[in-house]
């Protein structure tokens, strides 16, 4: 009885935020103007990006630093379905444009079980290092395979189907896909594998001698943020109507890490917040100026010294300081604030 | 009765140093024993040999007739064996209730299941194990922040878990008050006695060694130099030169 109890009243804040959080969505379109809406599509596609990373930093506690990898393939793959699919006068039907989309994830989660069956093995830095070496021979491969890939040309003229050619159009497709993958993401980041890839996060050792195959979960693991990463891939290149060798590359991939940290890993959607602020922020400054790296450097600087729990981390201490003091001195609350 | 645990000529160095030297050891089901010896002696590496987290160079461990010579620590956890760390190795950012509820939800195998609710399986074997280890009014707080003898009853709590048939207690009071000791060797006393689970432990605490154990091995330098009863080992002039003597005078 008092099991759920406390749980459920520490998740209603969030699912609260999340619903006001999915209305703004919603309602993005109706400002005036295509910008925003634009913007808008971007935050939810590297939001996604971002999420999928957050599967293997927030939940498993391995920073990879070539997750955009996975992104840039499944990117990659849609766009050469799509390419296969169009016809002559450059137009695609919304059955093939929609079968390009779905090839993206699959062909990610391949490229994810090869890479990751070797960093499994690590963790740690040297997980992260190997990580961001099959990024960049990824990234390299693409890059330099012209016949097949058409290298740093990239892949262009991916327009959409007419319908989808409006951007509020587009938008709403990108919202309606990212939401479902979110609520696949939370159901399995609430299943007893989304709670076995916090044991290992906290300790690889003991899980082990519970009977957890340590390797073959993070693998497992490893495999289903590639596929969600592709997925965000298969959004971008429509929406940018082309695609690029660095879309692979350790840049992508350092901006779902900083996303992640901007928003918070600890809670489930501190990545797509922080999409929000990273995305958002770098459309305002650089209509200013160009000095973009500079002011994100600084931002990640400050959250890392004096917001090390990421923007959500911060108010879900705040809601648990708030509800320790409301639930009367009854008894030491352990938990309410300190990492 | 039948021997669950049949350890012959076991061997392990590091390096130049012999931390293991021609152990041979049996265990019958429903036993409880422990290993004693001074700091040094190998008792926590012996049993890292025996739960596959070191590997052997030499011997033969047969657990339930089955070899699990040099098999990793999932698999031989698989099997039925299952330990508790002396420094208390729990998952510290997850509650008391969450490190309970997966390694139920492994022993479940359970632990692949992606769509399930976590929340929702294996509530009623954790809540028996929390309620068995005294620590269902302590569910909802995070493991890390727990004293020091309740993180070590947590340990034991995620090691019953696994419904175990043997288990491994590597200095289950270390760190306790004497009244959570105490209470802690009860509770594995009737683990032993209700649920006839195989018992081995190791101890510094020579009142709890004699009280509870009902063999005695004593390790000294990878060895084992005496075997027995505790009246056997307490009689015996090795073990009093080489161990007892500095604890009971």
């Amino acid at each position: 009885m008092k099991s759920a109890a406390p749980q459920r009243a520490a998740n209603a804040p969030g699912r609260r935020f999340a619903v006001v959080l999915l209305a703004l969505f919603l309602l993005v379109p109706l400002l005036p103007g295509e910008f925003w809406t634009v913007v808008g599509t971007e935050i939810l596609i590297l939001g996604l990006l971002a999420m999928s990373f957050n599967l293997l930093y927030g939940y498993m506690g391995q920073i990879s630093f070539g997750h955009a990898a996975f992104f840039g393939l499944g990117a990659y793959a849609t766009a050469m379905l799509f390419t296969a699919l169009k016809s002559p006068d450059g137009s695609i039907g919304v059955p093939e444009f929609l079968l390009s989309l779905l090839v993206g994830p699959p062909v990610a989660a391949v490229g994810a079980l090869i890479v990751g069956f070797f960093c499994v093995r690590l963790t740690g830095i040297y997980f992260a290092m190997l990580s961001l070496a099959f990024g960049e021979l990824l990234f390299y491969i693409v890059f330099s395979w012209y016949s097949f890939t058409k290298g740093d040309d990239g892949i262009q003229g991916l327009l959409p189907p007419h319908y989808f050619q409006d951007p509020g159009n587009y938008y709403y497709l990108t919202l309606a896909i990212v939401v479902v993958a979110l609520l696949v993401m939370w159901r399995i980041t609430e299943s007893p594998f989304g709670y076995i890839m916090r044991t290992l996060r906290d300790n690889q050792r003991r899980a082990a001698f519970l009977g957890i195959n340590v390797r073959l979960h993070m693998l497992a693991n490893f495999v289903i943020a590639g596929a969600f990463a592709g997925l965000a891939g298969a959004l971008w290149g429509p929406f940018s109507r082309s695609v690029s060798p660095g879309l692979l590359g350790w840049q992508e991939s350092g901006i779902a890490v900083f996303m992640t940290l901007i928003g918070g890993a600890g809670v489930f959607i501190g990545p797509i917040v922080g999409s929000v602020i990273y995305t958002m922020l770098q459309a305002v400054v650089k209509m200013y100026t160009v000095y973009w790296p500079l002011t994100i450097g600084t931002i990640i600087l400050l959250i890392v010294l004096f917001v090390p729990g990421g923007v959500l981390g911060l108010v879900e201490k705040q809601i648990k300081a708030r509800q320790g003091r409301l639930s009367d001195g009854g008894g030491a609350r352990a938990g309410s604030d300190e990492e | 009765m039948a021997a669950i645990l049949e350890v012959t000529g076991l061997h392990k160095h590091f390096g130049g140093i012999h931390v293991t030297q021609d152990v041979n050891f049996s265990m019958e089901e429903g036993e409880q024993s422990a290993i004693i010896g001074p700091n040094g002696a190998g008792k926590s590496t012996f049993m890292n040999l025996l739960t596959g987290y070191y590997r052997c160079d030499a011997g033969k461990v047969v657990f339930e007739g089955q070899d699990i010579t040099n098999r990793p620590p999932h698999w031989v956890a698989r099997r039925g064996i299952s330990r508790a760390f002396q420094i208390s190795s729990i998952f510290s950012k997850m509650t008391v209730a969450e490190n309970v509820r997966s390694a139920v939800h492994a022993q479940m195998r359970h632990s692949f299941s992606i769509f399930g609710v976590a929340s929702r399986i294996g509530v009623e074997e954790t809540g028996r194990v929390l309620s068995l280890c005294g620590l269902e009014g302590k569910r909802d707080l995070v493991a890390g922040e727990l004293a020091q003898g309740d993180k070590k009853r947590l340990e034991l709590a995620i090691a019953l878990a696994g419904k175990p048939r043997l288990l491994f207690l590597d200095e289950p009071t270390a760190g306790m008050s004497i009244e959570e000791a105490r209470s802690t060797m009860e509770l594995v006393d009737r683990l032993n006695r209700e649920l006839q689970l195989t018992v081995l432990f190791t101890e510094h605490d020579m009142g709890i060694v004699f009280n509870h154990a009902r063999k005695l091995t004593l390790m000294h330098r990878g060895e084992i130099v005496v075997q027995g009863t505790p009246e056997e080992v307490r009689a015996n002039e090795i073990a009093q030169k080489v161990y007892l003597g500095e604890h009971h005078p």
